[in-house]
């Protein structure tokens, strides 16, 4: 087998290899997954109105099928005659953009001082310990609340303050394991070979932690969409006309008794984009944890 | 015997229903932090002070909207200058103390000649001809201003010259002789009048708690006890309201009133409020200096597309900053506010805009549509060319020096253009205080002749001045004049009164029936 051959033939088994070991569950997430990225990327070609175009003399119609529907909204319309459907696909663009990052930089955070405080030890270890400990103790709703009412609703200022959020979880973790493995013989010889701290952290102790780091950005992934809506919500989210699919939900909280769909739409949106990363996240945690592959 | 005694209990419990049926719960939309009918002058606000506190002339609001006495029995012009009362005996305060010629003079004169800041702006801005309040050896009292005053009865019928207990205010704080900051800051969360009903329990922000007052000089409050408690977001306003939970809810926007008249035991009363939302612009912002950009922001709105997108055609978009209640100096045939996107476009060429964000503020849910109208509004600048962001805040910011742009409400405080725009538009009024409005000679001396002739055509012709000056420099656009509605059991019967000022929710004796149960 030539090169060009191998890299051709290694997604496709690495894709059909993953499909294998998919339950119909995981199956499910995998194409739904797949849907909310393409959705996502595919926003602006399809939807078929712009997120924030209005039209005043068509408020509040209903999806398609119900009376009162008006022709080319197929999910109906919201309190300013805009477009459900355009709207929930730039809404889920902004949902899924600051969950990733938030995640993401909730780990690197994380991760990097976890390693620090596993490795070094003493005063540095007892500081990170402390903020991890004062952290998990305050409800970081309230700091996020805090912070956005106080620096406001920017979308780089909610991605700031979401990204912090869950940083703890990943430290308090990876110091676990780090401190675990640093006894470990081949951590003992990787120092006998004269490996420096950084050599050993990125070359034998990161592969080590992929298993929980996926997890858990998976789970922070889910918090992070969550506690992003429930600013939204409380109008402390982004700026209207702006969608999330929290912000969505908050605005259209009082036209639940006579406008249902405008939140129903955005709910079950949530609801679908952080069962599939639950489910992707457990299902690649088994795939990356050796253990359980041995089982 | 069994008979004998079930009767009893079902007489007991008939007896019981008139004391179930005079508790009344109330689920407003806003409430302030503070209750002072002297500083207050916000729509929050305007919907308690009536029924605590009384004035010397107050108005047949049932009736004909006519002056009537208050805690005057009656009143007499002596001179251009000068306005004798009559006081009215065995009036108390809700303290139990008994209401003298002091306790007017003082509280009068707490606003015409201000120590506490928060009267200053009240008293420029409404008060400012008003020099002293004098008590005689009979016991009356005179009112005197410095130039003649052509409304004499409009302007002592204000929520602002409530009478209030002088011995009880300056007792709250420091020296008991002295009406300090504190006192008046404490007299704000321990409100005490001489109304029909008094205030047992106020928590800032969340709730207010009346209760009849025995000893009231007029005729009984029909209800023993009323809870008024926020609720700020619409939808649970009609929750509550559905689920019995409450027996009134304000602030309903026109497309929610469905829901409510549709159950056979609640409905709605609602009416064109004698206000205007209006957008305000800070004439001394450095991006909105040029009037040029300020009527560009102004042209590009289209009132009428928002009147009927948003309150179903049900609200009333002005010409001119002018409403039918104000008679003779009622002026629609001026207009000084149009919807001309070309213009604008031209305007903010010629002005050379360069595309620079310009912010709206807004609460989320103070003014009914008030967020839904900065998104529509927010749209129409963008559709000529200006680069319009919203900003939410929950704070007021009209008199921030960053402010741009904001949604803010003229009420109607008197049915005077005074009254209206003169309120918040007049020299030394909260515009020009905070900042963010400027008058000149040519402004001022219309202002003058608009203010204090006794002709009602220089007073016309000079109104037609100042909206000429607010036309060619505008510091702000009337939106709309808005239809508000309130929920309520079908059983009982209230609705908003035209003499009052905007969102008086008024529960005395006449002006509303309980239910039944």
């Amino acid at each position: 087998m030539n090169t060009s051959t191998a890299a051709q033939a290694m997604p496709q088994s690495w894709l059909a290899a993953l499909w294998k070991d998919a339950d119909m569950l995981v199956r499910f997430a995998l194409i739904a997954g797949l849907v909310l990225v393409g959705a996502t990327l595919l926003a602006p070609w399809l939807s078929p109105f712009g997120p924030d175009q209005q039209s005043l003399l068509s408020r509040l119609r209903p999806p398609y099928g119900f009376e009162g529907a008006v022709a080319g909204h197929w999910l109906g319309t919201d309190e300013l005659g805009r477009d459900i459907l355009s709207r929930v696909l730039h809404a889920l663009r902004v949902t899924l953009g600051i969950g990733l990052a938030g995640a993401f930089i909730g780990m690197m955070l994380g991760t990097a001082l976890g390693i620090l405080a596993g490795l070094r030890g003493g005063r540095l270890d007892d500081l990170i310990a402390g903020a991890i400990d004062i952290q998990i103790a305050v409800p970081f709703t309230l700091i996020a609340l805090l912070a956005v009412a106080i620096l406001g609703g920017d979308l780089v200022v909610l991605i700031a303050v979401l990204g912090v959020a869950g940083w703890e979880t990943f430290a308090r973790v990876v110091r676990g394991e780090v401190m675990k493995l640093r006894h470990q013989p081949f951590i003992e010889a990787a120092h006998v070979a004269g490996a420096s701290r950084w050599r050993i952290a990125f070359r034998h102790l990161l592969p080590s932690l992929v298993s929980p780091l996926v997890v858990m950005f998976a789970l922070s992934f889910s918090q992070i969409v969550l506690l992003e809506s429930t600013l939204s919500f409380l109008g402390l989210g982004i700026r209207p006309p702006t969608a999330s699919l929290g912000s969505m939900i908050g605005q259209g909280r009082d036209y639940m008794p006579s406008a249902p769909w405008l939140v129903i739409v955005p709910s079950l949106l949530i609801l679908l984009l952080t069962l599939v990363v639950q489910l992707l996240g457990d299902f690649l945690r088994d795939r990356a944890d050796i253990r359980l592959q041995h089982r | 015997m069994k008979k004998l005694m079930l009767s009893a209990v079902i007489a007991a419990t008939l007896g019981a229903q008139p004391a179930l049926a005079q508790e009344l719960q109330v689920g407003v939309q806003n409430m302030n932090n503070y209750l002072d009918p002297g500083s207050d002058h916000s729509n929050a606000g305007s919907q308690f002070y009536y029924n605590s506190f009384d004035t010397l002339i107050d108005r047949d609001h049932a009736g004909s909207g006519d002056f009537v006495p208050g805690l005057a029995t009656s009143w007499e012009i002596i001179t251009p200058q000068m306005i004798e009362f009559t006081l009215r005996d065995n009036v108390q305060f809700h303290d139990g103390s008994r209401m003298t010629a002091e306790d007017v003079v003082f509280s009068l004169n707490r606003m015409f000649s201000p120590t506490y800041p928060p009267y200053l702006v009240r008293k420029r801005d409404r008060l400012d001809n008003f020099t002293r309040a004098e008590a005689t050896k009979e016991g009356k009292v005179r009112v005197y201003t410095a130039r003649p005053e052509p409304i004499f009865e409009t302007l002592l019928s204000m929520q602002q010259t409530m009478i209030v207990p002088k011995d009880y205010l300056m007792g709250l704080s420091g020296h008991p002789q002295v009406d300090e900051v504190s006192d008046y800051e404490a007299f704000g969360l321990a409100p005490v009048g001489t109304g029909p009903y008094r205030i047992t329990e106020f928590v800032p922000g969340e709730r207010l708690v009346y209760e009849r007052f025995g000893d009231f000089w007029g005729k009984a409050a029909p209800y023993e006890r009323v809870t008024m408690r926020r609720i700020p977001e619409t939808v649970s306003r009609i929750t509550a309201l559905r689920s019995g939970e409450v027996d009134l809810i304000t602030n309903l926007a026109p497309d929610q009133l469905s829901l409510i008249d549709k159950e056979p035991s609640l409905k709605t009363a609602g009416s064109v409020t004698p206000l205007f939302h209006v957008m305000i612009m800070n004439e001394n912002h450095p991006e909105l200096k040029d009037p040029r950009i300020r009527r560009a922001l102004s042209l590009a709105i289209d009132r009428d597309l928002l009147n009927k997108g948003l309150w179903l055609g049900m609200a009333e978009v002005p010409s001119t900053h002018t409403m039918p209640e104000f008679g003779e100096l009622y002026m629609p045939e001026l207009e000084t506010f149009r919807y001309d996107p070309e213009e604008a476009k031209r305007l903010l060429k010629e002005a050379g805009y360069d595309g620079a964000e310009i912010t709206y503020d807004t609460a989320s849910a103070y003014y009914t549509n008030g967020l839904l109208a900065a998104q529509a509004i927010m749209e129409m600048w963008n559709a000529v060319g200006v680069n319009g962001t919203i900003n939410v805040i929950e704070s007021s910011t009209t008199c921030d020096p960053k402010l741009m742009t904001r949604n803010w409400s003229n009420p109607m405080y008197f049915a005077d253009p005074f009254g209206s725009f003169g309120v918040m538009w007049g020299p030394g009024g909260p515009s020009e205080s905070c900042g963010r409005f400027n008058t000149d000679e040519a402004y001022l001396d219309s202002w003058d002749r608009f203010r204090f002739s006794e002709t009602v055509e220089v007073r016309r012709t000079a109104y037609a001045e100042l909206m000429a000056h607010i036309e060619r420099n505008p510091p702000v656009l009337p939106l709309y004049r808005p239809y508000e509605a309130w929920g309520m059991r079908a059983d009982m019967d209230w609705k908003p009164l035209p003499s009052h000022i905007p969102y008086v929710l008024d529960f005395r004796a006449g002006r509303v029936t309980p239910a039944s149960n």
